[in-house]
């Protein structure tokens, strides 16, 4: 009896802290932002060099490897799939299927794996190791708001970046499932073509833009955050980053999950079936 | 941005403590001499840089008030205290330089960020001080591939590049030659004959540097700030 109660205890602490981080987190969202508007003499030319050097990080720098995942993740589900579809005898499905797994859930979720590997690592040793080496502290002595200056840029550049890698996966997953279906069965491009653009819906482009924008601005709040975090000794970063690939994959799935069940339910509710 | 001058420095039951508990200050009540220079004095660990973090707005009082001209800072937004950040020096002990701009950069940063300077006048004024310095072959350098004492030296003169009311120097002449430190008092003394650089704060151990500055001191010790002869001997640091 004891123990069990002890598990909700625990199960309750555990909520109140991650309810408690993300409330942080969010606050510090605003803040950025708040910092960024209110702040009149960081200019544009500011933001955007960093904008501008984050999208080349995140972005540009990731493109061969999100384009050989991509390939391989098109090929795999229309291999797999297509093989099951034609023994239902249902290959004109192929399309539905391809929208529904890569636009709506591989896409996304791929894209902002690679991008918390790859740039939220970066991003929260490079923060952390500036609060450690005390740049953060030179940056308010001199009267910059590190929030308008380190943080919100790498927002908005993480952001776009995700949303362009997470198109330019979706591109070529697709094309590498056309490559595959014909080599397999010397499918038509106007029929794959045709069949793609029948299933794509405008819930699709909606739902793909909110995962995307949300997944991005995830991935570098948390990212950010847990650079902010270091208090003054080196040996804390490698924590923080840690942490922040940590963070970052959970609230990213779980996010994803939520507007993937949401969405769901919305469908039925316009079916009638809830 | 315009700067707002400094008349006044008050600690109004000021109570300052670490996250883990350690107290710093407790209930001090202080008003600070201005215009002059002062070396705030203490054993290591006693709050000497805690001190000029708070004067700085780096950290802000657990309780108590920090009154820069009778104003609250823990009152104050960042954008609200930024006129007088921009009228403070701030000096690290150590690290503080951005590592992603090279040693001019540093140094024109706070002027150009706050567009206080053109940048022709920004580029031309760091380089007059680099030059001053003896540093001027390292300006394109990052802070990583310099020595020590020069990064030490570009940190204490972004300090003074914007000419500020309020200088705080933690540990000054750590990492640098006594004529160096010399020469940067001696820069320093020449800007407060031009009215800037009136409140300076020094945290130091170097009594041999100290000796040779015109200066007033006061003590840190067990969590209060003394000023007077008498109060002097009410504390039980050893200096």
């Amino acid at each position: 009896m004891g123990i069990g109660f002890s598990r909700i205890d625990d199960l309750g602490r555990t909520m109140i802290k991650n309810i408690e981080y993300t409330l942080r987190v969010l606050l510090m969202v605003y803040l950025s932002l708040r910092a960024t508007v209110v702040d009149q003499t960081q200019g544009l030319r500011t933001i955007f060099s960093v904008v501008s050097s984050q999208i080349y990080f995140t972005g540009f720098q990731a493109l061969p490897l999100i384009f050989v995942l991509a390939l391989a993740s098109g090929g795999i589900v229309v291999l797999q799939s297509a093989s099951q579809l034609s023994l239902l005898g249902g290959t004109d499905l192929l399309g539905n299927l391809l929208v529904v797994i890569i636009v709506r859930e591989l896409g996304p979720l791929m894209t902002a794996l690679v991008v918390i590997a790859r740039s939220g690592t970066a991003v929260a040793s490079e923060v952390g190791n500036m609060r450690a080496n005390r740049e953060i502290e030179a940056l308010e002595v001199l009267g910059i708001n590190p929030l308008s200056y380190i943080v919100f840029p790498r927002l908005v550049g993480g952001v776009l970046s995700v949303l362009c890698l997470s198109f330019y996966f979706t591109l070529i997953a697709l094309s590498g499932g056309f490559a595959v279906t014909w080599l397999m069965n010397e499918m038509p491009l106007s029929f794959y073509l045709d069949s793609l653009a029948q299933a794509v819906a405008f819930e699709d482009i909606w739902l793909f833009l909110v995962k995307n924008t949300f997944s991005g601005m995830i991935i570098f709040v948390v990212s950010c955050y847990q650079g902010l975090s270091v208090k003054r000794s080196p040996t804390e970063v490698p924590v923080v980053t840690t942490q922040a690939v940590v963070k970052s994959i959970i609230y990213v799935v779980v996010f994803n999950l939520t507007v993937s069940g949401l969405f769901y339910i919305q469908q039925f509710m316009q079916l009638g079936v809830l | 941005m315009k700067k707002s001058s400094i008349e006044s420095i008050r600690f109004e039951g000021l109570q300052f403590c670490f996250e883990t508990g350690e107290v710093i200050f407790e209930n001090v009540d202080f008003e600070f001499p201005t215009k002059k220079l002062i070396w705030v004095q203490a054993e290591s660990g006693s709050g000497r840089s805690t001190l000029l973090q708070i004067l700085a707005g780096l950290q802000l009082p657990t309780k108590g008030k920090f009154l820069l001209n009778d104003q609250n800072v823990a009152d104050m937004s960042f954008e609200e205290f930024l006129p007088y950040r921009l009228n403070i020096g701030y000096g690290f002990d150590f690290g503080g330089l951005i590592h992603n701009r090279s040693l001019l950069e540093n140094l024109t940063l706070p002027l150009l960020y706050h567009k206080i300077e053109s940048p022709d006048v920004a580029q031309e004024k760091a380089q007059e001080l680099l030059l001053d310095f003896g540093v001027l072959k390292y300006k394109d350098q990052r802070p990583a591939v310099v020595p020590g004492g020069v990064r030490k030296l570009i940190c204490l003169l972004r300090a003074i590049i914007h000419e500020p009311e309020m200088l705080l120097l933690d540990d000054p002449s750590v990492g640098l030659s006594q004529d160096t430190a010399l020469k940067y008092f001696d820069r320093i003394e020449q800007m407060k004959k031009r009215g800037k650089c009136q409140h300076i704060f020094v945290s130091s151990f170097d009594e041999k540097l100290m000796g040779l500055l015109q200066h007033e001191e006061i003590y840190v010790d067990c969590g209060q700030i003394y000023q007077n002869v008498n109060e002097k001997e009410k504390k039980v640091v050893n200096l």
